[in-house]
């Protein structure tokens, strides 16, 4: 009981999670600040924007549903929470593990995106329902690819179990290097679900205010903003632990260096890429993602295949 | 209590959000503004974030002589940013009215509508005038540390 309670709150759940969080936001605006030439935020600006946030007047519009309105943040926050207890950190083997669990971590790690999406459609204001069709509309161009280029692995591994995956590619040393056509899938897709730059369309501040959080502000606004870190460094640890699969059974400290230099790593990508690229329209999204993404995680998914039939009898 | 007052009070000092809104200036005071939210002048080493809602904000920044069409308006954004709220005057037109000072379609100044923190003079006030008033704003908050910081908006004019 004590120990499921240690688990939910403090490791490898909440609090880590939340520190984790907003050391991945701190490191990913100071890359954004150094490769635009200047100095950048303080190490503990995302503490004192959260602090802030949750010390200020919550208001809620009176057109608004108040009951959505509010547990929109939490549910978020709780969703990207919970799939970490399913991704194996450090070492092979998750908190919990059964067979099936990466279509749920994938299904929690939706979640946060459709409670952008009700959030914003049940704040009423005109700007946040305009963000909100435009996070579901996102949402349909990069889930599939998604999907299909997460899946590709695990068909290799023979398993929907990430622990057993983590176990498979552990003993088969170098057979990750064939998903890396996935894993460039599952960045494009990351900056989607995570709305970062280019696929920032949701809350575009310089064409529609902010988009989904437009009506959102103090606590709730910040429960949403940690969500959106906790997400970032899940969703990162899904991708190191499906598709950089190594350094395990190394020991429990230096696996856990090597897990967090993984995360980095792809939260500087991630950060590389909001530098260098441009907001694209939502259409230009969609058709980038159709014509150009999701063929690539079908390829993917046919290597996979044919190494399935010529490695593994 | 006094421990967590004080942690509110220096995320409150770190973490200002501001949003801008032009009052019927020139122009000249909001480029200056945008100026000094580039790369170049580097506000986000204060923690200072432009966002576009009022609901994000903790300070506005106007600029310019309100007028008498802009009156309502201004109100209603500073209305619909959540307490503690601070208002920054930029620009001799927003702190005095400067030349269009009793001028048949102006109010002013924006003191005559809102409680004003901070004034910036100049015209137009340079991307560093502004930069210095708003961390003299911020170190104006810390001195108050102890007493609880609201924003001056409960003895609204």
């Amino acid at each position: 009981m004590i120990a499921a309670f240690f688990n939910l709150l403090i490791f490898p759940g909440f609090l880590f999670l939340a520190i984790f969080g907003l050391a991945a936001e701190y490191i990913d605006r100071i890359i954004y600040a150094r490769l635009q030439n200047r100095m950048g935020p303080p190490w503990f600006q995302p503490l004192a924007d959260l602090i802030k946030l949750i010390a200020k007047e919550d208001v809620i519009p009176c057109e608004a549903n108040p009951r959505m309105f509010k547990m929109m943040p939490i549910l978020a926050l709780t969703a990207a929470v919970t799939a970490s207890f399913y991704i194996p950190l450090w070492g092979e083997r998750a908190l919990f593990s059964f067979n099936g669990d990466l279509v749920v971590v994938l299904y929690l790690l939706t979640i946060p995106t459709l409670t952008f999406f009700l959030g914003g459609w049940y704040s009423t204001s005109l700007f946040s329902k305009i963000g909100a069709m435009r996070a579901i509309t996102q949402l349909f161009a990069y889930e599939v690819p998604l999907f299909i280029c997460i899946l590709a692995p695990a068909l290799l591994a023979n398993t929907w179990s990430l622990s057993e995956m983590a176990a498979f590619y552990a003993a088969h040393p170098f057979y990750w290097t064939f998903n890396l056509i996935g894993f460039g899938v599952a960045l494009i897709a990351m900056l989607g679900k995570l709305e970062k730059v280019p696929f920032d369309i949701p809350e575009a501040e310089t064409e529609i205010v902010a988009g989904t959080f437009t009506e959102y502000s103090g606590k709730l606004l910040g429960f949403f903003k940690l969500a959106i870190d906790v997400e970032a460094v899940v969703g990162a640890s899904l991708l190191a632990a499906v598709f950089l699969p190594f350094g395990y059974g190394i020991g429990s400290y230096l696996g856990f260096v090597i897990y967090v230099a993984k995360v980095l790593f792809i939260i500087c990508l991630l950060a590389l890429s909001r530098t260098i690229f441009a907001r694209l329209r939502i259409d230009q999204m969609m058709e980038f993602c159709w014509k150009y993404v999701a063929p690539l995680a079908f390829v993917q998914l046919v290597i996979d295949l044919a190494l399935k039939g010529v490695l593994i009898r | 209590m006094g421990l967590v007052r004080k942690i509110v009070t220096w995320a409150r000092i770190k973490s200002p959000w501001i949003i801008h809104f032009n009052t019927g200036a020139c122009n000249a005071c909001d480029i200056e503004i945008v100026a000094a939210l580039t790369p170049r002048y580097d506000l986000e080493r204060f923690g200072i974030q432009l966002k576009g809602t009022p609901r994000h904000a903790d300070v506005l920044v106007c600029s310019g002589p309100v007028t008498k069409q802009i009156t309502p308006r201004l109100k209603r954004i500073y209305e619909q940013m959540p307490e503690p709220k601070f208002v920054v005057a930029v620009g001799t037109c927003s702190c005095s009215g400067g030349v269009f000072q009793g001028c048949y379609n102006v109010e002013s100044g924006i003191d005559e509508v809102l409680p004003v923190s901070a004034y910036i003079p100049g015209c137009p006030a340079s991307p560093k005038a502004i930069i210095d008033g708003v961390t003299k704003l911020l170190m104006s908050l810390e001195d108050k540390e102890g007493s609880r910081i609201q924003g001056p908006g409960s003895g609204k004019k």
